[in-house]
């Protein structure tokens, strides 16, 4: 059961929505993943998106990242219409992400994973890398400094010289948070960072990710770790079954009755 | 400077003493020739590596830019009197407009489109090679190939030819050194590590597909050219399928994603039919096992693989 008077409160607290979904769908074949799902996305705020596998949430990140396009609906960045441009256009807009199977680029050590993290903000082509001129040179430098800085806030600057399949898991996880940061992203999408880590890595991280929107960046939260989403979120969504079933504040969302039956009441008793 | 690139510019110097060592010490032509031949296959293993080993796009129809390079300055020069010099930037210039044409429909579409699509490509290429015999001499092949001259200094006679083989060689080292180092090398890796983690750090892996594609497509007409110039003589015989499939296997033999790499597999697949003429017939077979040896007990080539035994044997 849908609760409309929650569902239109997206957006109405603070800053102007940074992103705007309206009316997205999508579908696979026959199963449609995504059914007419709108919602904003406040700047500066955390938006924990939570709902069962198969929910949707991994295909609307993939939307807003533009790996593919929706069958039906509009995607705002900015009050800019992007759902048709192509990926690196909107990362260099100011969107990241990260996924979640990771997607490291093995072939290459820890710090060169930050620093290729930096492609849209750098700007060396064809012809100055042949020439090495200063001015290429330079920014190699800086880009270089970046990344080292960008390890250090995760913690990982000891390890930068490793091969990036070397790190044990959760480390990966971090190193794909700080190559995702190295694009300079004003939204940041989550997309269960957690998953596989222990109890005192994900203290860790939830305070990573508060530190990451102190820093002004607007972040999508997408996690099965129900303490971790209640604790950081400013707004939560609810996905099911490709449709948005509710939203509010973590409070409101513990207490609703169609999510505690739909997805929390399960949750826990599978626990 | 870092210290992986200052290693580097050692390692070159040492490289450059060795090919001008050689140069004095080699009397006999047959090993300037055979010198020459390492020099112009090192040139196509290296704009074949930037492609397959660091972006991980496989052409399999390399040899008709090689072929592209080398019949453009054959035909240009035989028929129509250019000077070589004067036909080298239409040859460079054609590759480069083939490879275009070529490379945009296969590289919008990942996976083995490129590899498919190269693969017919080089077969057509072959093809009119063979059959535009008023221009290329058809199967019997082209003769009278003008030599390069620096004013008044020909080329032709063997060890000045290969010190312009091995100045371009030094050349394409220290470019393609200098690219893979670079912004424009970490986003090709970056493709070759996971095409969509490229995309979703903002690389435009179409862009840089097609420019690598296009680089390397420049490199192999380049060598193409120096190969017509050097012999005076081609034939399509050079070109077809089988010289796709060694420039592949130089890669592989030396080691995906190692510039020294491509210097070791463009020397030892040079070399190996140098020593087993007994072999001649069977080269197919001899490639094929080869290939299939190195991907099992090497798979990251030669160079590589006998690097780490050596380190555990003496860490033992």
């Amino acid at each position: 059961m849908k609760d409309p008077e929650m569902l239109d409160r997206d957006g109405e607290d603070g800053g102007a929505p940074i992103l705007r979904i309206c009316g997205a769908s999508k579908a696979f074949g026959g199963v449609q993943a995504l059914e007419n799902v709108s919602f904003e996305v406040s700047q500066g705020m955390i938006l924990g998106m939570i709902g069962p596998n198969g929910a949707g949430k991994t295909t609307l990140f993939n939307l807003i990242s533009g790996l593919y396009p929706p069958d039906a609906g509009r995607i705002f960045f900015n009050e800019e219409e992007i759902q048709r441009l192509p990926t690196h256009q909107r990362v260099r807009m100011g969107i990241a992400r990260t996924f979640q199977n990771l997607a490291l680029f093995e072939n290459m050590n820890v710090l060169e994973n930050v620093m290729v993290g930096q492609h849209v903000r750098t700007r060396c082509g064809f012809w100055g890398a042949i020439a090495r001129t200063t001015g290429v040179r330079r920014e190699e430098a800086a880009c270089r400094e970046n990344a080292l800085a960008l390890l250090d806030m995760v913690g990982l600057v000891d390890q930068a010289l490793k091969p990036s399949a070397d790190l044990p898991f959760g480390w990966q996880r971090l190193l794909e948070i700080a190559r995702a940061l190295a694009s300079r992203p004003r939204v940041l999408l989550l997309d269960e960072p957690a998953s596989g880590l222990n109890a005192l890595e994900t203290g860790r991280l939830g305070d990573l990710i508060l530190a990451i929107r102190n820093q002004g960046i607007t972040i999508v939260l997408v996690e099965h770790d129900m303490s971790l989403t209640m604790s950081v979120s400013d707004r939560i969504i609810v996905l099911d079954q490709g449709r948005v079933l509710a939203s509010g504040t973590p409070e409101e969302i513990q207490t609703h009755s169609a999510v505690r039956t739909a997805y929390l009441g399960e949750h826990c008793e599978q626990r | 400077m870092t210290q992986s690139s200052l290693h580097e510019t050692v390692r070159i110097g040492l490289l450059t003493g060795a090919v001008a060592a050689a140069g004095i010490l080699f009397d006999n032509a047959y090993h300037i020739q055979v010198l020459v031949f390492i020099g112009i296959n090192t040139i196509l293993t290296l704009g074949l590596n930037l492609l397959m080993g660091y972006t991980g796009q496989i052409s399999l129809g390399h040899a008709a830019f090689y072929g592209i390079g080398a019949y453009t300055s054959a035909i240009l020069t035989v028929h129509f009197q250019f000077s070589p010099w004067a036909a080298l930037f239409p040859s460079l210039g054609l590759a480069v407009l083939v490879a275009l044409i070529v490379g945009i429909p296969t590289l919008k579409l990942s996976g083995y489109y490129l590899a498919m699509g190269t693969l017919g490509f080089g077969m057509i290429v072959f093809i009119v090679f063979r059959e535009l015999d008023f221009w290329t001499g058809g199967s019997s092949g082209l003769a009278g190939i003008p030599s390069l001259k620096i004013g008044s200094v020909d080329l032709m006679s063997g060890r000045n030819f290969y010190y312009l083989v091995w100045g371009a060689v030094l050349g394409t080292l220290v470019v393609s050194r200098r690219l893979i180092e670079s912004r424009v090398g970490r986003a090709l890796r970056s493709i070759h590590g996971s095409e969509h983690a490229a995309m979703a750090i903002g690389v435009n892996t179409q862009a840089y597909k097609l420019q690598v594609f296009v680089f390397s497509a420049f490199l192999a007409a380049l060598a193409g050219f120096l190969y017509a110039h050097c012999i005076g003589f081609i034939s399509p015989g050079s070109f077809d399928f089988m010289a796709s499939v060694r420039m592949v296997t130089m890669v592989v033999i030396g080691g995906m994603a190692s510039i020294w790499g491509a210097l070791l597999g463009a020397s030892l697949l040079t070399l190996l039919p140098e020593w087993l003429h007994a072999f001649a017939d069977y080269e197919m077979i001899v490639y094929g096992l080869i290939l299939m040896l190195v991907m099992i007990f090497l798979p990251q080539g030669l160079l590589r693989g006998l690097l780490d035994i050596y380190e555990r044997s003496r860490n033992a």
